[in-house]
């Protein structure tokens, strides 16, 4: 009731037309944005820049559109595990938070890329090997020779980096999910127990729904980091757009034509994301 | 606050876009008359009027070399490409061709090198802006970067190399026909550039350095390393028995130390490093290091 009162009360008092009144930092930005595109259409060095690159931004959203949904499942169940009274659950999903969270995301992928992978790829060739050499029958001969020869370039450099920032951002979603629960009134959990329903159907229809709507901001602006982060896996030498930007400019020496078209390409992107946030949280409050 | 005068907005409007034309289509070449000491004095202990160029201008012989005045000098090292420029293991310095020439040349001139760790990643902007006396690290001279930035006399020829792990069966030719077969190199090198030529772009992966391009060699996550046959070298004895080169792919490459365009260390190196030649001091140097045999 009282929120509604609120925003009733008129934010500012209507005295007619004024310059400050006007959306002046979206003129700004519009003006920039002319003059990029202006740059791009009449400057021959913008234009190839822009060319070069444009590729790059089909990969970077490639990599944050895999990314983060498989970071939302994670957070989803870690942010449950983390609220739940299941002492062993509750203790892996802590400290998948606290380990990931106080890592750098650069050294988690470097570490997820050329460290896990690796081992990851020589155990299963080593299960395969011993497979081969313990069993006869023919559907596990199959299957132990296919591990056995599962060779590294079957998990790309660009995959391992999606894994990587799905890992990390996991850790953020975790706790956005677990503060979106916790923030949902205990007694109605209590109410849809004693109404016989389980644990897991009261989460499902009562809890989740509700809390889904209260954090999708902080999701949304999630989702908004993931793809500015996705620079980083240029360290892995994948053609994204940081990564043409880098080979840009080290080939043509020319800084600012590469960094600006970088930088307007991801503004783009990210304006034109944190408006369609903006859109579906004014669409779901209008079912509140 | 709600009456912000018209003028106002117009004026800080226009400011804006001024500063965004001006930083927008600035043109590199701008920045080369911009003097090198802008930036020098957060670098080195030294004050700033160490660059006296009126007095070096006209070299003070000292043993027929240009004489520095004991001037200090910042020396960019990568201190990522063997046998240039390392990390030794033990006690964490750098190590490397470059150390022992940039300091027998400063011997012969007389200056103090003072050796800073740069990132290879734009090094060609930031010499141009003046932000190191001297860029040491196996530079190929090119046309392009000569436009940027100045270069001393080659000091040595090299050629480039595919480095492959030790198990690797297919030539040259093979290797390139075969569309699975993945290449890496360092992003903004000449071989970089070569790759380019020789394979095509998808197949080849640009690292931020060398050493990541051969731990993914070592991984299997690319089949070979286009690299200079020095630097290949380096890393075979720094992976004794894991890696081998199976050919070649050009060979007249020439090397040279890089400074800031117009800078007065040239001319001295340049002395410095032909008296090395001739007395055979770079030669025992280039031993040292396996530049030569």
């Amino acid at each position: 009731m009282q929120e509604s009162q609120a925003r009733t009360l008129p934010s500012r008092p209507e005295t007619g037309y004024s310059v400050a009144s006007l959306p002046w930092w979206a003129i700004l930005l519009g003006a920039t944005a002319l003059l990029l595109i202006y740059l791009i259409l009449s400057d021959a060095n913008y234009r190839e820049t822009f060319l070069f690159l444009k590729n790059g931004v089909v990969v970077t959203l490639r990599i944050t559109m895999i990314a983060f949904p498989i970071s939302t499942v994670i957070g989803l169940f870690v942010g449950l595990a983390r609220t739940s009274k299941n002492v062993f659950f509750y203790t892996v999903a802590t400290i998948y938070v606290e380990v990931i969270r106080g890592i750098p995301l650069v050294v988690l992928i470097l570490m997820i890329a050329f460290g896990f992978v690796p081992i990851f790829i020589e155990v299963t060739n080593a299960i395969g090997a011993w497979g081969l050499a313990t069993f006869q029958a023919e559907v596990l001969v199959n299957f132990f020779s296919a591990l056995e020869s599962y060779s590294i370039r079957s998990i790309s450099l660009e995959l391992r980096g999606v894994i990587a920032l799905a890992i990390g951002y996991g850790a953020f979603e975790a706790e956005v999910f677990r503060a979106g629960i916790q923030s949902i009134g205990r007694g109605q959990m209590e109410a849809a127990r004693s109404l016989g329903m389980s644990y897991f159907l009261a989460m499902r229809l009562i809890i989740l729904p509700q809390a889904v709507r209260r954090i999708l901001p902080p999701l949304g602006n999630d989702f908004i980091a993931l793809l500015k982060d996705s620079s980083l896996i240029t360290v892995l030498a994948v053609n994204e757009l940081t990564q043409l930007t880098r080979i840009r400019r080290a080939s043509t020496f020319r800084v600012m034509e590469a960094f600006n078209v970088a930088a307007f390409l991801y503004l783009s992107m990210t304006l034109v994301l944190s408006a369609a946030v903006r859109l579906l949280e004014r669409r779901l409050k209008i079912v509140e | 606050m709600r009456r912000i005068k018209l003028p106002t907005f117009m004026f800080i409007l226009s400011l804006l876009v001024i500063i965004i034309i001006t930083s927008g289509c600035g043109q590199p070449a701008t920045q080369v008359s911009e003097p090198p000491a802008t930036k020098a004095p957060v670098a080195t202990e030294a004050p700033p009027p160490t660059k006296a160029p009126v007095e070096t201008q006209p070299p003070a012989e000292t043993g027929g070399f240009p004489n520095l005045g004991g001037k200090t000098i910042t020396v960019a090292v990568e201190n990522a490409y063997p046998p240039f420029n390392m990390i030794d293991e033990t006690s964490g310095q750098g190590k490397g061709w470059d150390y022992d020439a940039v300091t027998e040349i400063c011997k012969r001139v007389n200056c103090v090198p003072e050796f800073k760790q740069a990132a290879w990643d734009g090094i060609f902007p930031a010499m141009q802006a003046g932000e190191f006396d001297m860029l040491a690290d196996g530079v190929t001279i090119t046309d392009e970067r000569k436009q940027i930035v100045d270069f001393s006399m080659p000091y040595v020829i090299v050629g480039q190399v595919l480095l492959t792990r030790i198990d690797e069966t297919a030539t040259v030719d093979e290797f390139k026909a075969d569309p699975n077969r993945l290449v890496a190199t360092q992003i903004g090198t000449t071989n970089e550039i070569v790759a380019k030529e020789n394979f095509p772009t998808e197949r080849v992966k640009s690292f931020e350095d060398f050493p990541a391009a051969v731990l993914a060699l070592l991984s299997n996550d690319v089949d070979a390393v286009v690299i200079d046959n020095l630097s290949a070298n380096g890393f075979m004895s720094e992976n004794e028995g894991k890696l081998k080169i199976v050919g070649q792919l050009t060979s007249d490459e020439q090397l040279g130390f890089v400074f800031p365009p117009g800078s007065e260390l040239t001319a001295a190196v340049d002395a410095a490093l032909k008296s090395m030649q001739e007395d055979g001091t770079l030669e025992t140097i280039n031993k040292t290091w396996g530049l030569s045999q």
